[in-house]
């Protein structure tokens, strides 16, 4: 009996978005100000050039008052993110107490070094706790670990180095640094194809999480060209 | 990454009852990167005529420039105006000259045929083969999308007006679904004694 099989990987008369890897061409940003920290990130997830999810959540928990951006591929990061989940939740028993922000990087790190030939994933964890409080660590590709006090990454960041550089300032407001982060990914999202949708942000302070999303047509006006 | 696909962009066009409308995204980029927001594809050759050359961008301004040469030839020669069916069949040609080293164009035509005032629309492949459907005509990084917004939203007859809602929401709701394409778009309706021309507000992103 012949059977007919269309191989969607390899076939060329398919369009070359079937077997791209999802990947989120990203935006994110996390940024320290007075008692806390703000991150966002942008929605867009693409295989090839088509936007697969245009509502994406990057922004991911990890606990209570730890989260991390993700960007790189989708599913790497995505498994990553509930590894670490499930080896801070266990910690949290063992400890008795919220787990520190230092220890939820370290586990990324763990897993992004060692399995660096196999992943693309560059990540951004932040979160308070009781020992140093707001705190960021970068972890790009490759796994190395860095804390800072404002930091930026995904395909899109590239295009808003110079402006972090000159507007961040330490010890801001929460609304100035909010603000800083929405008009960031905005100039991000302006120029790179792989970001777009909505900016998604978190503020991350001893009292807890709050989440909120602001909409395409409720982002900030640059000069458009 | 596919030549075709290394700018971006996105053209559509549409007939409509006594009229036809083409439309064009504005963005320019290099690969992920958005340059310009402000690089139509779509061009005017003549008072009821229209092309939409997206693709390779250098090759939209090349392919642009000779068309316009040999239809300026084309007019001092025969002293008429060329018919869009006319025009089609040139720009076929020109670019079946280059078959085994193409320019990386998909263009696509709109018109009204200046002594019939019939709609006429077209499009066409890298090198040269011309389609002419009745209803509609897509072309661009988001072509996939564009035929699904197209097949849904067009339907026979539509007056200028109502044309132009349905080609706008076609070509923005398809390059929001397109990574490279967007970032502004350019509506142009074209009736037997006018042309509007209209700039869309879209998402920038």
């Amino acid at each position: 009996m012949a059977t007919s099989v269309i191989n969607t990987y390899s076939d060329p008369s398919l369009p070359e978005w079937m077997s791209a890897p999802h990947s989120t061409g990203t935006s994110i940003m996390a940024c320290e100000f007075d008692g806390g920290v703000v991150i966002g990130a942008d929605s867009r997830t693409t295989t090839g050039a088509y936007i697969a999810n245009r509502v994406t959540d990057k922004l991911t928990k990890i606990t209570d008052q730890i989260y991390c951006c993700r960007s790189g591929s989708a599913a790497d990061t995505q498994a990553i993110a509930d590894i670490v989940t499930y080896h801070l939740n266990f910690h949290k028993m063992e400890l008795g107490d919220p787990p520190l922000v230092e220890t939820a990087a370290a586990i990324f790190r763990e897993l992004c070094y060692n399995y660096r030939d196999s992943l693309m994933a560059g990540i951004l964890v932040a979160g308070w706790d009781k020992k140093k409080g707001a705190q960021i660590y970068s972890i790009p590709i490759g796994g190395m670990v860095q804390r800072q006090a404002v930091s930026i990454g995904g395909s899109g960041s590239s295009y808003v180095y110079g402006y972090v550089d000159a507007n961040f300032k330490p010890n801001m407001t929460k609304e100035e640094a909010k603000k800083f982060v929405t008009d960031t990914l905005t100039l991000a999202i302006l120029r790179d194809g792989s970001s777009g949708g909505v900016v998604r942000l978190g503020v991350i302070t001893e009292a807890g999480v709050e989440r909120s999303v602001i909409l395409g047509d409720q982002l900030p006006k640059f000069y458009e060209g | 990454m596919s030549i075709l696909a290394y700018n971006g962009g996105a053209v559509v066009a549409m007939k409509g009852q006594d009229c036809v409308a083409i439309a064009t995204d504005k963005r320019f980029g290099i690969q992920a990167q958005t340059v310009s927001t402000n690089f139509p594809k779509v061009f005017q050759m003549g008072p009821t005529l229209y092309v939409g050359l997206p693709g390779l961008a250098t090759d939209t301004q090349t392919v642009f420039q000779r068309l316009k040469f040999r239809m300026n030839l084309y007019e001092l020669k025969e002293n008429r105006m060329m018919r869009p069916k006319t025009f089609s069949a040139m720009l076929s040609n020109l670019l079946y000259e280059r078959r085994f080293g193409p320019y990386f164009i998909e263009p696509v035509i709109a018109g009204l045929d200046p002594y019939d005032n019939q709609p006429y629309v077209c499009n066409m492949d890298l090198i040269g083969c011309p389609n002419e459907p009745e209803d509609f005509v897509v072309s661009g990084t988001c072509s996939e999308q564009l035929y699904g917004m197209c097949e849904a939203l067009w339907e026979p007859n539509l007056k200028p007006d109502e044309l132009f809602e349905t080609i706008s929401q076609a070509l923005v709701n398809a390059a929001d679904r397109d990574a490279i394409s967007g970032w502004g778009a350019v509506v142009y309706i074209i009736e037997k004694d006018k042309i509007t021309e209209k700039h869309v507000k879209t998402r920038m992103d």
